[in-house]
């Protein structure tokens, strides 16, 4: 599952940690597209009409805690992007915290793109790409995580 | 490849390919964001938005217009729940409304209300049809550009992405001012009444199209032109 490391001068960046940094920003991107789109900044999501982004949007289901769900997306992936981004640092490599705050993140981060999922397919009835989108991201990521498992172990 | 750097290397220097990309990651986010903000923001509503109050019935029928023609108080009113898309609409449009209107409505004895009510899980551009002929509407042109709507419907509902460039087009040639029209076509303007058309749909139990309800009666099973005429003379007295 880990790919090779990167020299970073002195110790290997894990290239599955830069993989989740590059995820985490397009992620951030995303959200902050379907964000923006709730506050009403952008008037229509373009993913076609058969998409159902407003549908899914316009949901009860769009409000998590209070907080539209956009929001704690960008909120995640931007966790995770400084995560990663401190994960490939050469002093935290080897640094258990680290690796532990991103696997816990990815994790988080993939239940609850499959809890929205599963809203959308049984409860909302409708698909939004960008939301799908988002869950691929999500997914890739988590995968990307499962080596600070071992990393975590090695200590 | 070892996990320990050969000296001498610059610290962080193994790390610029990765920086690069993410460099691309950001302007492409950046540009895409700025594009939907500036370039594309508030453009055409293609599909239902939330409508506040819809749950309240005077709310409801209040913003649940339809697009009327005749004496509102002919002793027949016939309720039409359409969909642009809907190729048994357009048989309706082209065989029945005609006459309807040419033999009923011009003797003053139906009142016709059309709704709006696309049916959004199959007909992908059908939301946006409806929009578009309200935005005829406000030139006085419903009905040009609903005829247009309904003698196209092949080619525009066959596009893969929202027609707004036919729709501008067939706008255009039934004599509305185009720009108008476009700005009214790429906002959300109608996208609340078209919304609100719907819930009324569901409420009153229309389930496809196209629907007619004629005096407060759902017309089921009727056979053609002539079979409807009967029906509607009925309620008007003969």
């Amino acid at each position: 599952m880990d790919a090779g490391p990167v020299e970073t001068g002195g110790v290997a960046a894990p290239l599955t940690r830069m993989g989740i940094a590059v995820l985490s920003l397009a992620g951030l991107f995303i959200a902050a597209y379907l964000l923006l789109h709730r506050l009403g900044v952008v008037g229509t999501l373009e993913c076609g009409a058969d998409g159902g982004c407003s549908v899914v949007q316009s949901s009860r289901w769009a409000v998590f805690l209070g907080i539209p769900v956009p929001a704690w997306g960008v909120g995640g992936y931007g966790l995770l992007f400084g995560t990663a981004l401190a994960a490939v640092q050469p002093r935290l490599v080897g640094d258990r915290r680290v690796a532990a705050a991103l696997f816990g993140l990815s994790a988080f981060a993939f239940a609850f793109s499959l809890y929205l999922t599963a809203l959308e397919a049984f409860v909302i009835h409708a698909w939004c790409r960008w939301c799908l989108a988002s869950a691929g991201i999500a997914t890739a990521i988590f995968l990307l995580s499962l080596p600070e498992i071992r990393r975590l172990r090695r200590g | 490849m070892g996990r320990r750097n050969r000296s001498g290397a610059s610290k962080g220097g193994g790390l610029r390919p990765f920086y690069l990309v993410l460099a691309l990651v950001a302007v492409v986010g950046i540009a895409a964001l700025g594009y939907a903000v500036v370039g594309g923001g508030r453009g055409a509503v293609l599909e239902p938005i939330e409508v506040e109050g819809l749950d309240d019935p005077r709310t409801l029928v209040a913003k649940a217009e339809g697009v009327a023609v005749g004496d509102p108080s002919a002793p027949a009113k016939l309720l039409i729940f359409n969909d642009f898309q809907c190729p048994a609409c357009g048989n309706f449009a082209a065989q029945v409304t005609p006459f309807l209107k040419a033999e009923l409505v011009d003797a003053g004895k139906l009142y016709l209300v059309y709704h709006d009510f696309p049916l959004v899980q199959i007909h992908r551009h059908a939301f946006i049809a409806a929009r578009a002929a309200r935005c005829a509407g406000e030139q006085g042109k419903y009905w040009e550009f609903y005829s247009a709507l309904f003698g196209q419907q092949d080619r525009w509902s066959s596009r893969p992405r929202a027609p707004l460039d036919d729709f501008e087009d067939y706008a255009a040639a039934a004599g509305l001012d185009r720009e108008a029209f476009g700005a009214c076509l790429r906002s959300d303007r109608y996208a609340d009444v078209v919304t609100a058309n719907m819930q009324l749909g569901r409420q009153l139990g229309v389930d496809g199209t196209p629907t007619l309800i004629l005096n407060g009666r759902r017309v089921r099973n009727w056979q053609g032109y002539a079979d409807l005429k009967r029906l509607i003379e009925g309620e008007a007295g003969g």
